[in-house]
């Protein structure tokens, strides 16, 4: 039987979560964001917005030029991950296994329950309607035998998009994409599938592996899998996951060390977050660095004990970036941080000065989650969050 | 400039400023040591950025001026030449001059005004005290201090200048030392500086266990110690270290005596098996005897029991066993004191009768 599984992709995620807060902001343009003088980029920006030709990971001064009647709101990212485990609520009523792939995106494979829910279709639309009723959001879902089409078909209808895609309608709906709808196909890709004269899904699979191997080295293969509507990966669940991370791309390279700290502290928030909501802590922190000319830096930190304490990882970063980062830093396209090696504490050497502070930071972490679940009209944050940029 | 030395007369100030130029440097010309003439004087500098070491030797008839050399090649060159042998040294259009007897080197030089000497510990104060006082404070101390942690204060060693005495504290959070000896310093308020470990390393190396007096300079951001002919001039890690006094356990009742080379023997063996990672040792006292038990994750085993003189309450508690023998090792007294409060409480360790050093280890669960 062929697996089942669930793509969920919430629409203009934080300016929906923005725009629920202040429902008077829901027919006006909104733009998630830095402030244009900051350097500030798009974070998210609604459907209204996007019509003037905005989108996300612009930066602000330029969508404010396409659509200066656009209203700028700081993001909250503290907010939007409380609203991201309610969400994670929901999908685990389904299935257990989930694999978000950012805050408002992830699998789920709804094989294993069908049995006791139903297809997979209508748990689909249940999910979606859940979604809407409890938490006023809409999300676009989309439902495949593998990920690769799950994905695919949340996102070809999107806004508020449901669409299902079969295993015996897969190649008919692979057919007529264009072939930049393949996974991993970038810019370099799609110039050589031009001179091959390819546009379409349907017209690479007309294509010999050996052609495509040639010309695309070892990852033609994998177009072609995929182009068939092949993709065996599995979905990952947070409890199997080796690790956690989040990372975020500028538009806009970014040198400036103060937003790059500002971005560093949001991104820390929302991994630690996670770690707490899923029960683990860990001993590796580690910070991945994209550079203006695509050099990828990645650097890791192992901690005396395993923590998911939102200080003591963001300390870590801090570390990492002041001290571990070649200086003068070029400008930044990527900044990730991402916690691992979880670890059962077993043995565990006790600290003479982390005690008392621990506590401290763990009844702050615990307060923060507690206020940003409930949606905290004025939900706090840290102080430096981009948003104050 | 032009001079002439004997080699050993070089040599071994060469060998002390060298000892801080590391091999790969960022900036060419931190693989350089600085050479400054006076006509009675040689003074060669070599610095990290972080540590600086001044070291000099008289002279006769020099010329004066300054240069900077590659470091290795000049010591290579002056180690290799025989023993007794007189260098003529000189600069000519950027380029120095060496020889001795029928030898000849002529060695790249980079601008004296481009290397980046400490040019005085301004606003400082000044302090003299016994090399050996210093040098034992260390000794006592820099084995419990962190490496790399991300608590960038604990990676240094913490000194401590009161009014009538001085105080050395090292801690990697898990155990902690503290070593005080007590002289008259300048009166003054108490003065806290903290040390990186590399300029601990360095300064320990070059401290005498003699009654040669050293004079120290303290700001806020450097400690120059003035060893006569040799001067050491580190910054300091600017930060805060913890409130060690609060995690020294006052207080303890279950006290135990023990002859400090059987323990730390005993300790050691126990050790063969214990887990490489965590180290964890499983020490019960009752009635006049520890039982120290060790296991590893391979179901292996080791157990030893040690006379000890105690007669307080059975009690279990687990250890790094590494930072006990530490410890035992640092402590000079025949018999040790080990004072504990319960299980989940650190233990305090010292000397039988003298407490001028203490070591403080958290317990482990195991």
């Amino acid at each position: 039987m062929p697996r089942q599984i669930i793509h969920v992709d919430m629409d203009a995620f934080y300016a929906s979560v923005e725009i629920r807060e202040r429902p008077e902001l829901a027919d006006r343009p909104v733009i998630v964001g830095g402030r244009p003088q900051g350097r500030g980029v798009v974070a998210a920006a609604n459907y209204i917005a996007r019509r003037f030709g905005v989108h996300s990971a612009m930066p602000t001064s330029t969508a404010l030029r396409l659509c200066p009647e656009a209203i700028v709101l700081p993001p909250r990212h503290e907010l939007y991950a409380g609203v991201s485990l309610q969400l994670h609520a929901i999908f685990q009523r389904y299935t257990p296994q989930i694999e978000p792939l950012a805050l408002d995106e992830a699998f789920l494979d709804v094989t294993g329950s069908i049995g006791l829910f139903g297809p997979a279709e209508k748990m689909a639309r249940e999910i979606k309607q859940a979604v809407w009723e409890e938490l006023q959001l809409v999300a676009s879902v989309g439902v495949g035998p593998n990920k690769y089409i799950a994905k695919l078909a949340s996102d070809i209808d999107k806004p508020d998009g449901f669409v299902v895609v079969v295993e015996g309608d897969v190649a008919a709906f692979l057919a007529p994409l264009p072939v930049s709808r393949l996974w991993g196909v970038g810019k370099v890709a799609v110039k050589t599938f031009d001179k091959l004269g390819i546009r379409t899904i349907a017209q690479l699979r007309g294509y010999s592996p050996q052609l495509l191997r040639q010309h695309l080295g070892s990852s033609g293969e994998q177009f072609l899998r995929l182009a068939s509507g092949i993709d065996e990966r599995p979905v990952i669940s947070e409890h199997e996951a080796k690790s956690i991370s989040n990372e975020t791309t500028f538009a806009v390279d970014i040198s400036d060390a103060r937003i790059l700290h500002q971005w560093l502290q949001a991104l820390t928030g929302q991994v630690a977050y996670r770690l707490r909501a899923q029960g683990l802590k860990g001993r590796t922190v580690q910070l991945k660095v994209r550079l203006a000319d695509f050099t990828t830096l990645t650097r890791s930190h192992t901690l005396p004990e395993p923590t998911d304490i939102t200080a003591e990882i963001g300390q870590a970063v801090q570390f990492l970036f002041n001290e571990r980062l070649p200086r003068p830093l070029p400008p930044v396209r990527l900044l990730g941080v991402g916690v691992s090696k979880f670890a059962a504490e077993e043995q565990h050497q006790a600290d003479l000065f982390v005690s008392a502070e621990r506590e401290r930071q763990q009844r702050l972490d615990a307060l923060m989650d507690r206020m940003q679940s409930r949606f905290g009209k004025r939900a706090i944050r840290r102080g430096k969050d981009p948003a104050s940029g | 400039m032009k001079f002439k030395i004997s080699r050993e007369a070089l040599l071994k100030p060469l060998q002390v400023v060298s000892g801080v130029v590391e091999k790969r440097q960022t900036l060419p010309i931190l693989s350089n040591v600085l050479v400054c003439i006076e006509s009675d004087r040689l003074t060669m500098t070599g610095t990290d950025l972080e540590v600086e070491l001044t070291a000099s030797a008289p002279l006769q008839g020099a010329e004066s001026g300054e240069i900077t050399l590659p470091a290795r090649k000049f010591m290579d060159i002056c180690k290799s030449l025989p023993d007794g042998a007189e260098l003529d040294i000189s600069i000519d259009a950027q380029r120095a001059l060496i020889r001795s007897g029928k030898s000849r080197f002529t060695l790249a030089t980079l601008p004296a005004n481009d290397f980046p000497a400490t040019e005085k510990v301004t606003g400082a104060r000044e302090y003299s005290l016994q090399q050996s006082i210093l040098k034992h404070l260390i000794e006592q101390t820099h084995f419990c201090m962190a490496n790399q942690d991300v608590r960038y204060y604990l990676n240094g060693l913490l000194l401590e200048l009161r009014q009538n005495a001085i105080r050395a504290v090292a801690t990697d959070g898990h155990r902690l030392a503290l070593s005080e000896a007590s002289l008259d310093l300048v009166p003054g308020d108490i003065n806290q500086i903290i040390l990186p470990r590399k300029g601990v390393s360095e300064l320990s190396r070059l401290l005498s266990d003699g009654d040669q007096g050293c004079n120290i300079q303290l700001n806020a951001n450097f400690i120059r110690v003035d060893l006569g002919e040799i001067v050491f001039t580190s910054k300091l890690i600017d930060g805060r270290f913890p409130d060690y006094d609060r995690v020294i356990p006052k207080g303890g009742d279950k006290i135990v005596k023990a002859n400090r080379e059987n323990l730390r023997q005993g300790l050691l063996r126990a050790s063969i098996l214990s887990n490489e990672k965590y180290r964890g040792v499983r020490l019960n006292f009752a009635d006049n005897m520890l039982r120290a038990t060790v296991n590893n994750p391979e179901q292996e085993e080791a157990q030893e029991e040690l006379d000890v003189s105690y007669s307080g309450e059975e009690i279990e508690i687990g250890f790094n066993v590494s930072y006990l023998v530490d410890a035992l090792n640092a402590i000079k007294q025949d018999e040790v004191e080990i004072i504990l409060i319960d299980a989940n409480s650190s233990c305090l360790i010292h000397g039988e009768g003298d407490d001028s050093s203490r070591y403080v280890v958290m317990p482990m669960r195991l």
